[in-house]
């Protein structure tokens, strides 16, 4: 939970400890990105599960109200940014791994694109859904999309630039 | 309602002044998570949830958490003023480019104007808004004309947000996101 475990599990070492030389340099007084507060910690678990619950529900009822993968799914990506926000960047992104934001955004993409070329395999024109042998193609084939899709890629691409942020430019992670 | 409206519009306008002028960082980004909060309900009561529901995240939410952890790299201008020194030309020209957009407002049809192009043009917006159900089976029309009548452009948008962040990546040199 605290930050005083620095090491971060990311390559390049040689042209971190660089960067952040000349960094420091041109910025003597760095600052910290997280500050551990009680405050912060108790508000975050407090409102994490409505928001995911929220997010969850924008995502998955976007297609009879308002939202749709992208809002539910930027909703769902900030639930990861609070935690890191109130429980340290660096353990969450150790519990993350490296492997998972990457799998989650290129998931999105990939499914997005084979229920388009799906249909154009199948005939049709580029996500013509009705070309899906299916009752109500079109409705599973937008929820699909939705949710498999644009969600997904929305959710992944949030964390990753929050984590690149927070990181920065050949590393200096707080 | 109207009020709130308008409320909200002196508001949104306000905060956005603020930000281009507060001379402190951190709060220009405070003010700027107010601004996004303002244009949020506007666009709510203006019934475009879909659009302020996107604000509301986005706007306010995902941009400032990303601004914060950019400002921690920086450091914050000193001294005592709180608003930056006008530059007198930039002001004139910014100025100038208000009053021009704000000459086009009053040809601007009313919301919700039966008789504006978009709503009048019954060829496409009719199209959608009374046949959307019927050929795609989901209620929300905007989901409908998002994902299925203009599926191809969204695929498009879904591959800019990718691009983004891969991007990201490279200007970081990075290989990994977290």
């Amino acid at each position: 939970m605290s930050d005083t475990d620095e090491d971060s599990e990311i390559p390049e070492e040689s042209r971190e400890s660089e960067t952040a030389e000349a960094e420091e340099e041109t910025f003597p007084a760095q600052r910290r990105a997280y500050t551990e507060s009680e405050v912060i910690m108790s508000t975050v678990r407090v409102v994490t599960p409505f928001v995911l619950t929220f997010g969850l529900y924008i995502t998955f009822h976007g297609a009879d109200s308002p939202g749709g993968g992208f809002q539910g799914g930027a909703l769902v990506g900030v639930v990861v940014l609070m935690l890191a926000f109130a429980f340290g960047i660096d353990p969450t992104r150790r519990w993350l791994g490296t492997k998972a934001v990457t799998l989650v955004a290129s998931l999105g993409l990939l499914v997005f694109a084979a229920i388009g070329l799906g249909s154009v395999v199948l005939g049709g024109a580029f996500l013509e859904y009705t070309r899906y042998p299916l009752e109500d193609a079109a409705k599973y084939g937008i929820e699909a999309v939705e949710i498999g899709g644009i969600a997904l890629i929305v959710a992944g691409v949030i964390m990753g630039l929050f984590f690149l942020t927070a990181a920065g430019p050949g590393g200096d992670v707080e | 309602m109207e009020y709130v409206a308008y409320a909200l519009v002196i508001f949104v306008i306000l905060t956005g002044i603020a930000t281009a002028l507060l001379r402190d960082v951190l709060a220009a980004i405070i003010v700027f998570a107010a601004y996004s909060l303002g244009m949020a309900l506007l666009y709510t009561l203006l019934l475009a949830p879909d659009v302020g529901l996107t604000e509301a995240v986005i706007g306010a939410g995902v941009t400032t958490i990303l601004l914060l952890l950019t400002i921690v790299k920086t450091v914050r201008p000193g001294g005592e003023r709180t608003f930056e020194r006008l530059d007198p030309r930039a002001a004139l020209a910014c100025g100038a480019l208000a009053v021009v957009f704000g000459l086009t407002l009053p040809d601007l049809p009313a919301v919700g104007d039966p008789n504006s192009p978009i709503l009048s043009y019954d060829a496409v917006t009719g199209h959608y808004l009374t046949q959307s159900y019927a050929e795609t089976g989901v209620e929300n029309t905007v989901t409908a004309v998002l994902a299925a009548y203009r599926g191809f452009d969204t695929f498009g948008e879904a591959t800019v947000v990718f691009a983004a962040g891969v991007a990201v990546l490279v200007v970081l040199r990075r290989e990994v996101f977290t």
